[in-house]
């Protein structure tokens, strides 16, 4: 993980400023960053997004290919995640310096994501037993600079708000013997429902009071970050804690109230942007990488 | 989690973003314009091989540096125009110049037309090309061809890639409709764009042609101007002859046929792959029989040596199947079985069809007989056809004012064709070529249209065009792309190309081939050498040092195969250039070879061998006649006469050990014309003669070939071009065994050894020919020679020559193998380079596989070019008395051979007009006892033989028996009476 170095004074400075409800970039302890989101950013997937968090930026495509269900869940479709922790992102990640981040990242994202309650697996199954669509997950990580699973989070939910599946039909013949027909009209294609997809929200521990969307100065601050997933209902679906410290359980009681008022608030400006940006259709000007 | 992450971590992105910047790309037309460039992407999904689905992603450019090509536009910065300034057609629809742009089906339909002359200026969008490519290839070339044909105008515009004509498709709009939005919206353009003052002024238009009701109707709502093909074709006043090459449409299919549903329904595509996959059906080659119009055979190709074949009877069945269609059958039920019918029937077209069927019908399943049923089925629907444009002839209807009319293809396997002509009385009598466009179910014949006119039938042109054009045989000029690799002329030798080469000048080369022979690819020396044992050279035309591999010319080589030699006339394979100049080793001149080398002793055994590319200078081109004067003429003892005797004398002694160790003298009679010069007609007719120098030839030839073969297969073990020829099974020698029996004589066939010799002893007193008529029956036995790759196969003996590995290396100027064969060994003794195809055992096999087909193919014009000039001889000759051997007997015919002009014909007992001629055949001596008289094949009987030209697609050589008399079934001699035209029940 990438890591800056903080002086003492500094982290002084810092923490004081959190105690206050002042950060060093001017915002209070729940204040995310400047986000911008653009879907469709990657044509050769089936869903794609970016998400620019600060001077993080993730990319997130997905593609969508024809499997064989689980045999615990014959109705069931599922989801792969992989994260890859480009050396782009920080040259501490060349060779295989990302491999252990880009596992842990996934492993969590598989928790929070890859369950029925989030997404309606029973819609990605073609045909009971034998066929299923197995969505690819594919996270790139461009730049890091700090709060990597919000940013991630987020760039799943709107790439997966984002993705086509191509229809296809199951055309029996006599004999029983079954076979995938594909429509030939590339526009004919089928839509997640994202409704229950959660968000991550990572609060930071910084001092006795804790931050949302923590920069990489404050993360040096901090010594643990508890990890929670949350509807758009505010329903939490997963906490995970992370870093070399310890919690008492009283913050932790606290985080999670504070994660829950945060991430209800996420949900509904990010549905409304992503519905917004479909709506615009083909007429929407591509940012692109450039932009 | 840790369970799977390592199997995760091996699995790399799916996708990889591309950072790519596109600023602008270089102008094609002119190299200092930059053109502005616009990215799109073209997405379409896909399913895999595996059953998966893939999103495929396409970059595409839009450009406005595309010019419309017309010579009115002054906008484009075009430097060459295709479209004419005053583009007129004379039709009374459009009395202004304009440009044609045809929709895809026009043009997949309709080419016939486009073909014509007539028919120029037009515009071919870019979006029509890759439609017309996808579904016909055959169509697509001929599209190419007009493109490039400067006469004709055809500009093609790239609309897909043009700015402001390229279209996304909409959503809910299938990939046709926008196909057809694209061809609209080009085609306003055009308009639009051509709105220019001084094409006012001409009153230039452009015109859209489809037969697609819903996309006229849309383009007229655009403002467009729109006919239908048929509509515009009508117009043309100068040129009505058109309308006859139209392809019916589907609306006049309609007015065409009775109500009546003559056929079953056909199934569509999906459900033939779902019932072939299944199972239920089977699919394979419709072959049409040649005898019985109501029946085929299906050949189902099963894994391996397990094909089968699958009978078919009676129209309903056979369901509008042409030849060569490939199609799904369905087997029947095994109580409804039935065996092949062994009666002829040809279709003739009488009004009463179906009532004839079903009297067939019944007859058919009163003549089939338990043991022979066979596999019997119906065809179910069709998987691709196979049409072509049929030779043949119009069968002019009796209503006068008719314009509908039946074509008889020349091809007895090919069903009769309908078709719309207006100048049926101009084209009765001559050859035409039909194409057929469909058969719908209740059509009892496929409807189709008239395409070009080849000539008066009997015509000696026409004729040889036919034959080709039945035969599959390219005799089109070549193109300029294959000429412009031929070398530039004059033609040298480079003092490169001698550095390379063993200089073999001084030589005395000389060649022995037949009179008139101008492609010569082989000469011949032979001196002795100072240890007293003798250097036998063969040389070779070195035709692969001017073909390379891959270039055009090399393709064009390939594809045909081989020269095809017909009665005056010859097919080359390479340009005549090659083939009768710097390939041809003449006298006199520097030419390259490919020599193969021997030092032999004085009993003929090779003592060495060696391959190199030489350069020869040949110092004599002989004829097989005067080659045979110089050895006999004791008076002459020059270089080259003592070359000829050396090679002679090791000849002798090389065909003697070749038969000892079991090649086969076979016999066929081949005939010679002589042909007037002026007229080009046969003067006469003499079979070839033999001569030792023939055989000496021919001797040295074979021991280049396997010489040569051993060689390849030695260096390349899995990819030497070989050849071979398969032993004949026991069963194809039956009739000779009982031909030989029938003489008292005994023929062997446990081994071509022991069959030769066998034929060796095999004589008659008083009877000197039988020898001969025996050996044209053992070479019938025979199975055909073919080329393979010996990598693809385990077996490579060579039956006829009895020698254990074969190839072809000494003709490559007319053959195609050899020029194979020439690369191989130069590349084992380094002489050449190698390159992938040629050490790719699958291109070798596929390779092969063309060869033998257009040998195959090449034989049988020839033979029809034989017969046919066969029977202009005796047009003029009226009824000759021959003398001939019965070869053959059949259950109502003899076959009987006439010796002296090397012809077969059939003297047939029954027919018409010969009821109630008492006929026993026993199949077990075979004998075929007429009347009171009793024939036996080898007997000797008089004929007469006339030209039988009752049927003009079809004449015949007619042949009727003189002697034995047998009276009601012998003719009088032929000065008495006139011989009787017989019904042209014959084949």
């Amino acid at each position: 993980m990438a890591t800056v170095q903080v002086s003492e004074a500094e982290k002084v400075y810092i923490l004081h400023g959190i105690r206050d409800d002042l950060r060093v970039d001017g915002r209070s302890c729940e204040d995310y960053r400047h986000m911008e989101i653009e879907t469709d950013v990657v044509s050769n997937t089936d869903g794609s997004a970016k998400v620019t968090l600060g001077h993080t930026v993730v990319l997130v495509g997905i593609k969508a290919e024809i499997g064989k269900p689980r045999p615990m869940v014959p109705d069931e479709g599922y989801l792969e995640f992989f994260v890859d922790c480009s050396a782009n992102a920080t040259p501490e990640f060349e060779g295989r310096g990302g491999e252990e981040l880009g596992t842990e990242l996934s492993n969590t994202l598989y928790k929070v994501f890859n369950n029925k309650r989030s997404l309606d697996m029973k819609s990605l199954c073609i045909s009971p037993g034998e066929h299923c669509w197995l969505l690819y997950v594919d996270v790139l990580l461009l730049q890091c600079d700090g709060n990597l699973y919000d940013a991630i989070s987020i760039a799943v939910k709107a790439a997966l708000f984002n993705t086509k599946i191509p229809r296809v039909h199951i055309s029996a013949d006599d004999e029983g013997g079954k076979e995938i027909e594909l429509s030939d009209d590339p526009y004919d294609c089928v839509r997640i429902n994202v409704e229950n997809v959660p968000c991550i929200v990572t609060l930071c521990k910084v001092g006795h009071r804790h931050v949302v969307d923590a920069t990489l100065q404050e993360k040096a601050c901090s010594v643990a970050s508890l990890i929670i997933s949350v509807t758009h209902k505010g329903t939490v679906t997963c906490v995970r804690k992370v870093g070399g410290g310890s919690l008492d359980p009283e913050s932790i009681f606290e985080m999670t109230e504070a994660g829950k008022r945060v991430g209800k608030a996420l949900h509904a400006p990010l549905m409304k942007l992503l519905q917004q940006e479909e709506s615009l259709g083909k007429k929407r000007q591509k940012v692109g990488f450039l932009g | 989690m840790s369970f799977n992450v390592s199997a995760k971590q091996k699995r790399k992105t799916k996708f990889k973003p591309v950072y790519t910047t596109h600023y602008s790309r270089v102008n094609p037309h002119n190299k200092t314009v930059f053109a502005a460039v616009m990215l799109k992407s073209k997405t379409f999904v896909k399913k895999t091989r595996s059953g998966g689905v893939m999103k495929i992603v396409r970059e595409h450019y839009l450009r406005d540096d595309i010019w419309c090509g017309s010579e009115v536009c002054s906008e484009c910065k075009q430097e060459s125009t295709v479209l004419q300034r005053d583009a007129c057609i004379e039709s009374n629809l459009c009395p202004f110049p304009h440009y044609l742009v045809p929709d895809t089906n026009v043009v997949l339909h309709q080419i016939d037309v486009l073909e014509d002359p007539v028919i120029r200026n037009v515009i071919i969008l870019q979006t029509v090309m890759q439609e017309v490519r996808h579904r016909s290839a055959p169509v697509y070339k001929r599209l190419k061809d007009l493109i490039h044909d400067k006469e004709k105008h055809f500009y093609t515009f790239t609309n897909e890639h043009h700015r402001e004509t390229f279209i996304e498709r909409e959503p809910g709009e299938s990939a046709n409709d926008r196909n057809d939005r694209a061809i609209r919206v080009a085609a306003k353009w055009y308009s639009q764009h051509l709105k220019t003052p001084e094409a006012e002024a001409e009153g230039l238009r452009v015109v859209l042609i489809t037969n697609d009701q819903g996309n006229k109707a849309k383009a007229e709502e655009s403002g467009l101007l729109v006919y239908r093909c048929e509509e515009y074709i009508k117009s043309l006043i100068a040129n009505p002859e058109l309308v006859d090459r139209l392809a019916l449409s589907n609306n006049e299919q309609n007015e065409i046929s009775s109500s009546k549903v003559l056929f079953p329904e056909h199934l569509p595509l999906s459900r033939i792959q779902a019932g072939i996959k299944s199972g239920t059906f089977l699919q394979g080659t419709f072959r049409a029989s040649r005898d019985n119009y109501l029946e085929a055979t299906v050949f189902v190709q099963g894994e391996g040596e397990d094909s089968t074949e699958i009978i078919l009877q009676g129209l309903q069945n056979l369901n509008r199947a042409v030849h060569q269609d490939v199609v799904a059958v369905q087997l029947l039920p095994r109580d409804q079985w039935v065996a092949p019918s062994s009666v002829v029937l040809q279709d003739d077209g009488v009004p009463k069809d179906d009532e004839t069927n079903e009297e067939e019908d019944g007859r058919r399943k009163r003549i089939c007989v338990e043991e022979h049923m066979k596999p019997t089925g119906k065809v179910v629907g069709i998987i691709k056809r196979n049409w072509r444009p049929f030779c043949g002839m119009l069968n002019v209807s009796q209503i006068k004012e008719s314009t509908r009319h039946l074509f008889t293809p020349a091809d007895r396997r090919i069903p009769r064709i309908r078709i719309e002509t207006r100048q049926a009385s101009t084209l009765a009598g001559q050859r035409i070529m039909v194409a057929i466009d469909g058969w719908p179910k209740h059509s009892r014949y496929p409807n189709g249209h008239f395409v070009r006119s080849l000539g008066s039938a009997g015509d000696k042109e026409t004729e040889t065009e036919v034959l080709l054009l039945e035969h599959d045989v390219p005799h089109q000029a070549f193109s300029q792309a294959v000429l412009s690799f031929l070398p530039k002329m004059p033609w040298t030798i480079t003092p490169e190309d001698m550095v390379k080469r063993e200089d073999l000048r001084q030589l005395t080369v000389c060649s022995v081939d037949p009179p008139g022979c101008t492609d010569i690819d082989d000469a011949l020396h032979c001196r002795e050498l100072d240890n007293g044992n003798f250097e036998v050279g063969v040389h070779i035309a070195d035709v692969s040092h001017f073909i390379r591999p891959g270039n055009a010319l090399d393709k064009e080589a390939a594809n045909r195969g081989t020269t095809v030699y017909l009665c005056g006339r010859r097919i080359d394979m390479v340009p005549e250039l090659l083939s009768s100049n710097l390939c041809s080793l003449r006298s006199n001149v520097e030419r390259m070879a490919f020599s193969c080398i021997w030092e032999m002793n004085h009993n003929a055994e090779i003592l060495k061998t060696r391959f190199t590319k030489s350069v020869i200078n040949s110092k004599a081109s002989l004829t097989y006649a005067e080659a045979q004067m110089r050895i006999d003429d004791t008076s002459m003892n020059d270089d080259i006469t003592k070359s000829l005797r050396g090679l002679n004398k090791l000849a002798k002694i090389l065909k003697r050990r070749r038969i000892e160790n079991g090649a086969l003298t076979l016999s066929s009679l081949e005939v010679r014309f002589h042909i007037d010069s002026e007229t080009h007609d046969p003067i006469d007719l003499q079979t070839k003669e033999l001569m030792e120098t023939n055989s000496m030839v021919e001797e040295f030839m074979l021991l280049a070939n396997i010489s040569v073969a051993q060689k390849i297969y030695d260096e390349f073990s899995e990819c030497a071009l070989l050849r071979k020829h398969p032993a004949p099974p026991p069963s194809n020698y039956d009739i000779l065994i009982k031909a030989a029996k029938s003489k008292g004589l005994e023929i062997h066939t446990d081994s071509a050894k022991a069959l030769a010799d066998s034929l060796d002893v095999a004589k008659v007193d008083g009877f000197s020919y039988f020898n001969t008529l025996l050996r044209i029956l053992a070479t019938r036995c025979m199975m055909q020679a073919v080329y393979f790759c010996s990598g693809m196969d385990s077996d490579f003996h060579h039956y006829g020559l009895a020698s254990s590995i074969y190839t072809h290396f000494t003709s490559p100027i007319r053959r195609y193998s050899d020029i194979i064969v020439h690369r191989l060994l130069a590349v084992a003794i380094g002489a050449d380079s190698t390159y992938p195809d040629l050490m790719d055992k699958h291109k070798q096999s596929a390779l092969c596989n063309n060869l033998n087909y257009r040998h195959k193919m090449a034989q049988y014009a020839q033979r029809a070019s034989v017969a046919f000039h066969t029977q202009l001889f005796f047009k003029n000759r009226g009824i000759l008395n021959e003398e001939g051997f019965i070869l053959f007997v059949r259950k109502n015919a003899i076959i009987v051979l006439i010796p002296k002009f090397g012809l077969e014909g059939t003297v047939f007992f029954d027919g018409k007009g010969k009821t109630g001629v008492n006929l026993r055949f026993d199949e077990e001596v075979p004998s075929l006892t007429v009347e009171q008289h009793t024939f036996h094949m080898f007997d000797k009987v008089n004929v007469t033989i006339s030209l039988d030209d009752s049927n003009i697609q079809h004449q015949k050589i007619r042949m009727a028996l003189l002697e034995p008399v047998i009276p009601g079934v012998s003719v009088p001699a032929p000065e008495v009476e006139p011989q009787p035209k017989k019904p042209k029940l014959d084949r």
